[in-house]
Formats: structure tokens, C-alpha cells, sequence
């Protein structure tokens, strides 16, 4: 093995060639592969990259064995169709945690580009520093050339023996529609393929070639294709060939993500809200349950979570489970809540120490659960009065929250009047949990509340 | 607080895709890491997320992504990946209701096997297991820790209980633990040349449980990563006595310090006949329940296995000393760790206490327990 030779003292070694010495090309005779990898050897050659600043990112397939091919460079052989997955994680984070200097460079074959088509997209929406070469022989190769998602029509191939059906996608059309900033389309014995890829790689964004290829072993015998019917087959598919987008002034992912998401200030560490050494509430010398239902948008989670804040404030430790319908927006509401002293363990209710429902679509889910059955005869169950239905077990007590918190606030009326009642919560703690989320309702909020103890 | 936890940890990159109920830590990672002059992403499915995070990883950071078992479906092509070329990653795997897209807000243990046994040969991957909100913060930093030692994916199995249930958690009170970070090849070697024994290969060990010294894609030293099977250089190779070493070395690396990656809560009773093992979220039935059935004077002890994978053996074996029977409660349909473990248990009586649809409570564990002893 011979080194690469050293001219050059300013920019390092000068480098002559990326590949290793005397390579044994894995490729077919003939093989579009050979002529793309040589053409990317001189584009890197042109450009005198540092060899570690280069990664190439192959796919699977033929074409994926290219990374063998390279000594001075960081090889990256991966699945098929991540490649560009991959690269574009090495990219972003290339260009938003480290030094930015990284040119990432994916081989990926047409098969490769059809499964992972997904991430072409995306990496052109992102416009990650990538360039995607993708090599096009229309056929999967090394599985005995099945037809891809890019075979023209009337294409012979072991999957299309009676000619291909299927009109096959432009990929260029597609990742320009995507934002694409750089795409071109060429053929691999294009003289200007040197250039381009130079282009391509030196683009600060996302750059993808398409490179009409020939694969000799199974394209070509079966369709009569030759090097000069490359662009022929081109025109019958309408694709535009040669430079078709030459950059954009969007900046890449990595600049905009730097300037305008990496700008908020750096976070110092959570203080606990909890109050130490404080008499426990009351109302609590153990583990104490509350299931609370009502309708979807009437807050009665958020309730819920407010009164564990006043738990937390008092000391305790508190687990809130909320369910509802997977839409979100209608049917029931509940919160599932556990106060105690002492750590909790199971967190599911089955019979509540207090149960409040503040709506018939709550009353619904109760009796579908069978809760109503399980009470025992110490459940404090405390519904609002519009709900005219029988409630056989429990202490039953009905009160007018709906009507005199109006139905958003029923539920924290609700659980502030009980918290109080019971004295579940320290007084202070529930105030500073509860005061500022009424904001412009804390006067209507507060009268009710005095007008509800004064009856209690 | 997985999120938290892996911020604390030093975690730079975290790509997601929303998926109920992992979202919240695709949320909040969203929401935190860019403070913490990290990048976290949208990224279009499942399948990019983890390859974003692999990359990124080969690229030098520590990284995470988090889904459940529809996603976590389609990232097992790219976790054998990473088990394959050695990347450190953490993966947050909140457990949902299956088979398929099941029951999206329901709670369920079904994911234990389909996530420890996503490789082809049925490699080792460890599985940390949270019973609380707690430990969702110290179990993250620990799998950091794991993946970055061992250099491969390390799964934090959460489910929808824990996850989507508000917690108390004082802040104040939390380990001040960070994670390790991988070493690094700092000497200087010049770029692309392999000395006789190529120690500088990206995959160079000597004895199989050795762990390659890791370079970054981008640094002073030539990555040659690959997928393929390979030689300790990265070579693509078919089936040299090298290459299957190195298939070998990927378990091996793990085995032979299986007994230093072991996380369990014991709460052993010595005169113990019944032993009641759990983990994640039935485990915390399971506590109050033995701790209901000792007032009624029962004698039984907890095993509380935070550490799935690899098999906390020796642990087991403590625990079982002395004991006529195991019990063991999980939230899937026909025990599937106690099929795991049960080989470990010799002649003792092993019973499963499962469920589906809803959480295991602690008087259904109590039965067993009380009528068992």
C-alpha cells in the first residue's frame, strides 16, 4: 500500500485520490457503478476536502458496496433505504451540536430510493447539508433484476417479463415539489459528472442527482439498452435531464434551527413546591381517593390537577389519572385522584373515598363502569343537582355547582368546596393553587364559594 | 420525567414522532432540550426518528427517541442496526394495549418479549423497567449510562399508566446522578491507516467481551461503520473465524458483565414461603398487596426486577432461597417474563397472577398470595 502523497503544508496533505489503492472493483463489466464511483473520487479530489470531514452513507444493493471502495474517508454502510435517514441524523447534528463541518454523501440505487422515499422527502423539506446520488439502472441488481419503482414502461424484467405496466416515478420532480434546493439529473458517462457532484457536495443544503446507469448484467440484454439509448429513455419518460435546480436561498435546517430555536435562554434546575415540615392536612391520615367526572371541555381535569397542586403545596404526595374519549373533544371527563401522606402504589380506584359528577355524560361512564354498583356506604358522593338521577349507596349530597360556577368552573368549584369541607387540602395551599387560574372570574368564583359554605 | 432524566444524563439529540402514550416525552423533550442547546426534531415517522438518532449518535451524542408498540414495530429494523455497529442509544418504549394498534390509552405488559427478543439472534438488549415517576428520572440516566458503556441500544420499557399518570415528584430530593459518557479515542492517529492488528479498526477488540473505544463519525480517526456482518476493521466479510467473533463479541460484551448491569428493589422477608415478583407498573400493586397479606400475617417477600434484560439472576436466586413458591403479576395475557425467568426458578412452584384491559389491583394479587400460602 502506497501513502497518499504530501504536497501541500497550508491545507493539509494534498490528496490524490480517496479510493484505496488498487481496488478490486466488485461491479459487473460494463456497470454505471464503476464510472459514478470514479466521478465522485475526482469531484472529492477537486474539492480537497480534509478526509475527515467526508462521510459517505451507502445503501443496500450493488451500489452499496461502494463504501469498501474508499480508504480516506468515514464509510457509513447501512440499510436499505436509511441511508439517507442516517446521514441526515449525522448532518443535523453535525450542524446544530458540533462543528459544522462535515459533507455527508449518500449512494443510494433506485430500489434503495423507492423504499426510502420517505426520506428523501424529508431530508429535502429539511434541506440537511446531504447529497443523494441516487444511482438509477432501473432494476434491483443484486437480486436478479427485479423491476423498481423506477423502471420505464415496457421495461423487460424478471418481476415484468411481458414488459413493465407501471409508468415509474420522477424523482426529481418529486424532491423539488419537497423543496429540494440543488437537483440535477444526468447520466453516469455525462463528462460534466465530475463537476456536478462537485456542485452537488459543496452545496450547503440538500443536493440529489439522479444518475442514469446501466446495469449490463440484466437491463441491458433484456431491453436492448446501450449507453447511448440512456437519454432516449429519458425523453420517452419526460424526465428533464442536466441542472434543473441550482440552489434556493432557503438557509439549511442547521442555520435556522441555530438562529431562531437555539436562542431561548439556558433553564435552571426545578424547585420543588413542595412545603416541608408541614402539619398534614386535616382531613388525611391516610391514602384518600377522589374519582371527579363530568363533560369533555368543562375543565374538569385540569380541576383535578389543580387540587393536586394544593396537595403537593400541603405535602402530600398526590397520582392523577385522567381518561376520556380518544377524540378529546366530547363525552366524558374523569380524573382519578390518590392523596396520602405515604408513597402510593396503586394508582387505579376502585371503590372512591369521594366521587363527584358534574354531568349526565359523566353519570353515563360511571354506571359503564360499574362504579355506582362498587360504592361502599362511606363514599361521599357529591352531584350537581341538574343531574336528576337516583344514586342508591354512598352519602349522597347535591349541590348547585353547574349553576353557580357556570359549567367550566363547576369542577373547581366543586373540588375546592370538598377539599374545604373535608379539609383534604391545606387552606393556604388551595387558595394559591386555585386563585390564579380564575383570573377575571376570581370575584363571581369567590361569592359562590362563600354562598355554598354559608349553606354547608 | 424520562425526559428529565435524559436531559440530566446529557442527552444533545432526540427526534420523535407523536404517538399515544410516548408523546408526552416527545413533548417535552421538544419543549426542554432546545434550552439545553440540544436538538430535538419532528421527525416524518418512526423509522427516520431512530435512524436520526443513530446518526446522530455515530456522529458523537448521546441520543433517544421514545414510542410505543406501533412504532416501536417499525424501529426494529434500525435497532438491530445500532446493536450491529455498536451505537450507544436510548430508546423509550411506553407499552400500550396490543396486538396491532390495540388500545392506544390502555395500559398493558405486552411489549416485554417483542422488545427484548427484535434482534436475529436473538441478541441481548437491556430492558430497564420504571415502576413510578421516579424512577422514569433515574432508570433514563441509568440506561444512558448502559448504552454509552456497552455501545448499543438500551430500552427503557415504560406503559400508559406510568407515563400518562400525573405524579408528585420532589425535585429536590433527586439523585444528583449524571450519566457516563463513552470513552472516546483521543490519540491521534493518522487518518485511514491501520496498523498490522488494526487497532484503530472502528470495531478493534482483543478478548470477545472488550468494547471498542468509540470515534465519531467526523473525527481524527476513520469510522468504517456497517450493518453487515463485518471484521473487528468494519470490512464487509462473509463468515471469517473474524466476523463471527464479532458476532459473538456483540453478546459476549454484555454477558460477561451481566452481573454489573442489575437493577432490582428487594423486600425480603428471610422466613419467607412466597415470593411475589413484578416490575413497571403491576409491581406497585403488587407491593401494596404484599404489604396488606403480611398484616394478615402472612409470610411472603417482593422482587421488584427494574432490570428485565439481561435476567438479574443472581438476584433471583436471593430472593428464591428458602421460598416453596413464586408468584409473579404482569399485565399481559400469559406471563411472558415468567417465561423467561421460570427456567431460573428450579422445582418452586411458579404461578402467574395476569390481566388484560385494565391494572392488575392489589386485591387480586392478594388472593393469590393469601390463598396460595
Amino acid at each position: 500500500m502506497t501513502r497518499t502523497s504530501v504536497t501541500s503544508e497550508s491545507f493539509g496533505p494534498q490528496v490524490n485520490s480517496y479510493l484505496i489503492d488498487n481496488p478490486l472493483w466488485p461491479f459487473c463489466k460494463g456497470c454505471g457503478h464503476t464510472m459514478v464511483i470514479r466521478r465522485i473520487n475526482e469531484a472529492l479530489v477537486s474539492l480537497q476536502l480534509q478526509p475527515q470531514d467526508v462521510a459517505l452513507v451507502t445503501d443496500i444493493g450493488c451500489i452499496g458496496m461502494s463504501d469498501g471502495l474508499f480508504r480516506a474517508i468515514h464509510t457509513v454502510h447501512t440499510t436499505h433505504g436509511r441511508s439517507t435517514a442516517f446521514a441526515t441524523g449525522i448532518a443535523l447534528a453535525d450542524s446544530v451540536l458540533a462543528e459544522k463541518k462535515l459533507k455527508t454523501i449518500v449512494l443510494i440505487g433506485d430500489g434503495g430510493a423507492m423504499i426510502g422515499l420517505q426520506h428523501l422527502v424529508h431530508a429535502a423539506m429539511l434541506n440537511v447539508d446531504v447529497t443523494v446520488l441516487i444511482c438509477n439502472n432501473f432494476v434491483y441488481g443484486m437480486t436478479g433484476g427485479q423491476g423498481s419503482g423506477f423502471t420505464p414502461e415496457c421495461f423487460v424484467t424478471a418481476t415484468t417479463p411481458d414488459g413493465n405496466i407501471v409508468p415509474p416515478v420522477d424523482i426529481c420532480e418529486m424532491l423539488m415539489s419537497s423543496n429540494a434546493a440543488f437537483v440535477g439529473r444526468t447520466i453516469a458517462t455525462d463528462k460534466e459528472l465530475t463537476s456536478l457532484i462537485a456542485q452537488a457536495i459543496a452545496y450547503p443544503g440538500f443536493a440529489a442527482l439522479e444518475i442514469l446507469e446501466l446495469c449490463t448484467e440484466f437491463a441491458v440484454p433484456q431491453n436492448e439498452l446501450t449507453g447511448t439509448k440512456l437519454l432516449a429513455v429519458a425523453e420517452q419518460n419526460g424526465w428533464s435531464m442536466g441542472l434543473l435546480r441550482a440552489g434556493t436561498d432557503r438557509p439549511p435546517f442547521g442555520k435556522k434551527y441555530l438562529d431562531n430555536i437555539l436562542t431561548k435562554p439556558t433553564q435552571s434546575p426545578r424547585k420543588s413546591a413542595v412545603r416541608k415540615n408541614l402539619p398534614k392536612p386535616m382531613g388525611i391520615d391516610g391514602p384518600v381517593s377522589l374519582m371527579i367526572v363530568g363533560s369533555a371541555g368543562e375543565k374538569v381535569q385540569s380541576a383535578a390537577a389543580t387540587l393536586c397542586q394544593a396537595a403537593v403545596a400541603s405535602g402530600l404526595r398526590v397520582t392523577q389519572k385522567n381518561d376520556n374519549p380518544v377524540t378529546q373533544g366530547s363525552g366524558f371527563s374523569l380524573s382519578e385522584v390518590w392523596l396520602s401522606p405515604e408513597e402510593i402504589g396503586f394508582t387505579g380506584i376502585d371503590r372512591p373515598d369521594y366521587l363527584v359528577i358534574l354531568s349526565t355524560d359523566g353519570y353515563r361512564e360511571l354506571v359503564e363502569r360499574g362504579v355506582l354498583l362498587r360504592l361502599g356506604n362511606t363514599t361521599k358522593v357529591y352531584i350537581d343537582e341538574s343531574i336528576d338521577v337516583p344514586v342508591e349507596h354512598g352519602k349522597v349530597k347535591r349541590h348547585a355547582y353547574r349553576k353557580l360556577f357556570g359549567p367550566t368552573l363547576a369542577a373547581v368549584g366543586a373540588l375546592v368546596h370538598i377539599a374545604r369541607l373535608n379539609r383534604l387540602v391545606d387552606s393556604e395551599a388551595l387558595d394559591g393553587a386555585v386563585q390564579p387560574r380564575l383570573k377575571n372570574d376570581a370575584p363571581k368564583f369567590n361569592q359562590a364559594m362563600e354562598q355554598l359554605m354559608g349553606k354547608s | 420525567m424520562m425526559a428529565e432524566g435524559a436531559i440530566q444524563a446529557g442527552c444533545a439529540f432526540f427526534a420523535g414522532y407523536p404517538i399515544t402514550p410516548a408523546t408526552g416525552i416527545f413533548k417535552a423533550m421538544i419543549d426542554e432540550l432546545p434550552s439545553r442547546k440540544g436538538l430535538a426534531l419532528s421527525a416524518p415517522d418512526e423509522i427516520s426518528a431512530i435512524a436520526y438518532c443513530i446518526g446522530a449518535s455515530m456522529r458523537g451524542f448521546k441520543s433517544m427517541t421514545a414510542t410505543s408498540g406501533p412504532g416501536w414495530a417499525l424501529m426494529t429494523e434500525s435497532v438491530q442496526y445500532a446493536l450491529m455497529t455498536e451505537t450507544p442509544l436510548v430508546i423509550a418504549l411506553v407499552q400500550r394495549l396490543g396486538p396491532s394498534t390495540g388500545g392506544a390509552t390502555q395500559g398493558s405488559q405486552g411489549d416485554v418479549l417483542l422488545a427484548e427478543y427484535c434482534t436475529s439472534g436473538g441478541y441481548t438488549i437491556p430492558i430497564l423497567c420504571p415502576t413510578n415517576a421516579r424512577e422514569c428520572f433515574e432508570l433514563t440516566i441509568l440506561a444512558f449510562t448502559w448504552a454509552e458503556i456497552l455501545r448499543m441500544p438500551v430500552i427503557v420499557l415504560s406503559d400508559k399508566e406510568i407515563a400518562m399518570t400525573t405524579e408528585s415528584v420532589d425535585y429536590e430530593s433527586l439523585p444528583q446522578m449524571t450519566s457516563q459518557d463513552r470513552p472516546k479515542n483521543s490519540a491521534f492517529v493518522e487518518f485511514g491507516e491501520y496498523d498490522k492488528e488494526r487497532k484503530n479498526g472502528t470495531y478493534y477488540f482483543h478478548a470477545l467481551h472488550e468494547i471498542p473505544i468509540f470515534s465519531p463519525v467526523g473525527g481524527s480517526r476513520k469510522v468504517t461503520a456497517t450493518g453487515s456482518a463485518h471484521d473487528k476493521a468494519g470490512t464487509l466479510q462473509k463468515n471469517s473465524p473474524e466476523t463471527i467473533d464479532v458476532l459473538a463479541h456483540l453478546e459476549e460484551k454484555l454477558l460477561w458483565r451481566a452481573d454489573d448491569f442489575v437493577a432490582v428493589k428487594q423486600d425480603l422477608d428471610p422466613a419467607a414461603e412466597t415470593l411475589v415478583i413484578s416490575y413497571g407498573i403491576s409491581s406497585r400493586a403488587a407491593q401494596d398487596a404484599v404489604r396488606q397479606s403480611r398484616k394478615s400475617g402472612a409470610k411472603v417477600s417482593m422482587l421488584t426486577i427494574q432490570s428485565l434484560f439481561p435476567v438479574p439472576r443472581k438476584k433471583l436466586r436471593q430472593a428464591t432461597e428458602g421460598v416453596k413458591r413464586v408468584i409473579v403479576v404482569e399485565e399481559n395475557l400469559r406471563g411472558l417474563y415468567r417465561s423467561v425467568i421460570e427456567r431460573y426458578l428450579g422445582p418452586i412452584q411458579v404461578r402467574g397472577v395476569n390481566k388484560i384491559g385494565a391494572m392488575i389491583t392489589p386485591a387480586e394479587i392478594r388472593s393469590v398470595i393469601e390463598g396460595a400460602v
